[in-house]
Formats: structure tokens, C-alpha cells, sequence
């Protein structure tokens, strides 16, 4: 698998969240790495962490574990980008 | 309209689209939540279908919709019997099936002129999303912990039967020999397609979001499909 830069892979974060809640893109682009997501985001229920964690893996190729999914990777935009990140370089 | 079709364990409603003449299409939406998220983008589709002259069906299976079945007494072996009957009341004119995610897995009874699939998945596929979905809900477990449950599966806010779920161990998608089929995929999916289409997966979207744009170009995938079958 080819080395996703942080910047590609942050940009198809931002993606994802867009398409799989329904954001607008000025607010996804507004998201640092502080703005909180789970919890904060009405539309982020447990559906849409599948759906978010399921097109992740579809962008960036990359495989999820069930049993690495919990909320402090969804605690902020930051801590996503990270983990994906984690995901897409290893 | 609303129409109906009987299968063996009882009757169920049926929307009925376009000409009573003609090609038609059976409609198999994907399971529980994603039907939901389907089912405006399916109607849309109907729509445009029926501006191409070709009629469509969207039924009920047994425990959705308007169904006097208990959703959690329902067995993916009833939706396919409920398909093949579907398709059976439709059987004076040449009938395609229109599968939808898990919709592809239940349209294999039925006598059918072809199957067009939209992101057809294996029921290994559907069953990691039921895992990732409780997951995400703070729900460990696996998927014999699924199957060996002693009271229905909650999925979203449905109850599933966890019979229904040990149906799906196994199942694929049905390439029939010597009938037609074509498959469509969306989005980012890199699994082998006749066509993959740049567009957001509805089924993902938290929010139904209408799309007129997607339904269009998926009725004229369809139509210039169901003309080349027909010859």
C-alpha cells in the first residue's frame, strides 16, 4: 500500500464527514484538530460511526478492527485524523 | 398504487409504478435502517423507470412496512419465498430484479429475465457491518454471539431474529447461468463492477438527502440495460 500523506489523509477525513453526515463543506473546513465530534455532533449516533469508520476504510484502503473502535478515537477531529493516519501508514 | 402480492405465510403490500404492460422491475431493498435510507432514491428511480415505459415494483417483506409480521419473526428464507412469489405475480411480462446491497441476497428463487445489482454484498459483509454497528454502540461481540442469541438482535432499532442473521452466514449474491446480470457500484468501492458511478453511497448518509441527479442516472442504467436484454 502506498504511504497516504497526513495532508490526503485528513482531506479524505473531512470528506467522509461531510458526505456520511451531511455537513456542509465551510463547516468541515472549519474543523481543528479540537472541535470535538462524538457527543458534540447531534448526527454522529452509532450508525453514523459505522458508516464513518466503513467509508473510511473504503477511501483509504485501510482495514478498521471492530475491537480498536471506541470513543476516544472519535473524541475530536484531531484524534480521527491521527488514527486514520496510524491506519493509512502502517 | 398500492398493490399487493400473496406468498405462502400471508399477504403484503406492493407499490406498483409505470405501464401494466411492458418489461418491470422487481424492487429488493437492503436490510433494516439501510431500506429506510433507500427507499426515497428506489421511488425516485420507479419514477424515472416509468418515463423510460418501464413498470416497477417495490413490495414489503414480511416483518417491514406495513407487514403484520412481527420484524422480529422474520427469516431471510420468508423474504426470498416473499420475492419469488412477488415475482411470480408479475410473471406475464418479462421481469427484472433491481437488488440493493443485501437485496441481492434474497432475489435467487425468483424466475427472473435478469438481475441488475446496485453494490451487491456477500451476507459475510452485511453480517461485519451488524458487528462494526454494535460496536460503535459500545456492544461487543461476535458473530456467534449473534447467532446463539436467546431474544432478538437490535440493530439499529430493529429486532432482528438471530435466525435471520445465521441465514446470512455464507450467502452471496446470485450470478444465475445464462441470465443477464450487471453490476453497478457507487462511490469509493474498488470491488469488480460493470460500472462504477462518482456519487455518495446513500445508504451512508446519517440524513436521506434527495438526489435526483443519482436517481436519473441509474433509471438510464437500467432502461439501456432491460433494452439490450430484450433485444
Amino acid at each position: 500500500m502506498e504511504l497516504q500523506t497526513n495532508g490526503q489523509v485528513e482531506a479524505a477525513v473531512r470528506g467522509v464527514l461531510a458526505d456520511v453526515l451531511g455537513l456542509s463543506t465551510e463547516r468541515v473546513e472549519n474543523f481543528d484538530a479540537d472541535t470535538p465530534l462524538f457527543g458534540a455532533l447531534p448526527e454522529l449516533d452509532s450508525m453514523a460511526v459505522a458508516g464513518v469508520l466503513t467509508e473510511l476504510e473504503d477511501r483509504l484502503g485501510i482495514l478498521i478492527e471492530d475491537d480498536e473502535v471506541d470513543g476516544e478515537m472519535l473524541e475530536t477531529f484531531g484524534q480521527l485524523v491521527a488514527f486514520a493516519h496510524a491506519k493509512a501508514g502502517a | 398504487m398500492i398493490d399487493y402480492y400473496d406468498w405462502p405465510g400471508g399477504r403484503e403490500a406492493m407499490l406498483r409504478f409505470g405501464p401494466a404492460q411492458g418489461p418491470v422491475v422487481l424492487v429488493a431493498l437492503p436490510f433494516w435502517e439501510e431500506a429506510n435510507r433507500i427507499r426515497g432514491l428506489a421511488v425516485a428511480v420507479l419514477r424515472r423507470l416509468a418515463d423510460h415505459g418501464i413498470g416497477g415494483a417495490l413490495p414489503d417483506w414480511p416483518g417491514t412496512g406495513e407487514s403484520l409480521i412481527e420484524t422480529e419473526q422474520a427469516t431471510i428464507i420468508q423474504w426470498r419465498n416473499a420475492h419469488e412469489a412477488a415475482a411470480a405475480t408479475l410473471s406475464d411480462r418479462p421481469c427484472y430484479g433491481v437488488s440493493i446491497r443485501g437485496g441481492t441476497l434474497i432475489d435467487g428463487f425468483a424466475m427472473l429475465s435478469g438481475r441488475w445489482h446496485l453494490a451487491p454484498m456477500t451476507g459475510e459483509a452485511v453480517l461485519r457491518d451488524v458487528i462494526r454497528l454494535r460496536a460503535a454502540a459500545g456492544l461487543r461481540g461476535d458473530r456467534y454471539g449473534l447467532f446463539g442469541a436467546e431474544s432478538p438482535v437490535r440493530i439499529a432499532g430493529n429486532r432482528v431474529s438471530p435466525h435471520f442473521l445465521a441465514g446470512l452466514a455464507g450467502a452471496e449474491p446470485y450470478d444465475q447461468p445464462g441470465v443477464p446480470r450487471r453490476v453497478v457500484r457507487l462511490g469509493h468501492d474498488r470491488a469488480p463492477a460493470d460500472r462504477t458511478i462518482d456519487a455518495v453511497p446513500p445508504w451512508r448518509r446519517a440524513e436521506p438527502q434527495e438526489d435526483p441527479e443519482l436517481a436519473a442516472i441509474l433509471a438510464e442504467d437500467i432502461a439501456q440495460w432491460i433494452a439490450s436484454c430484450e433485444g
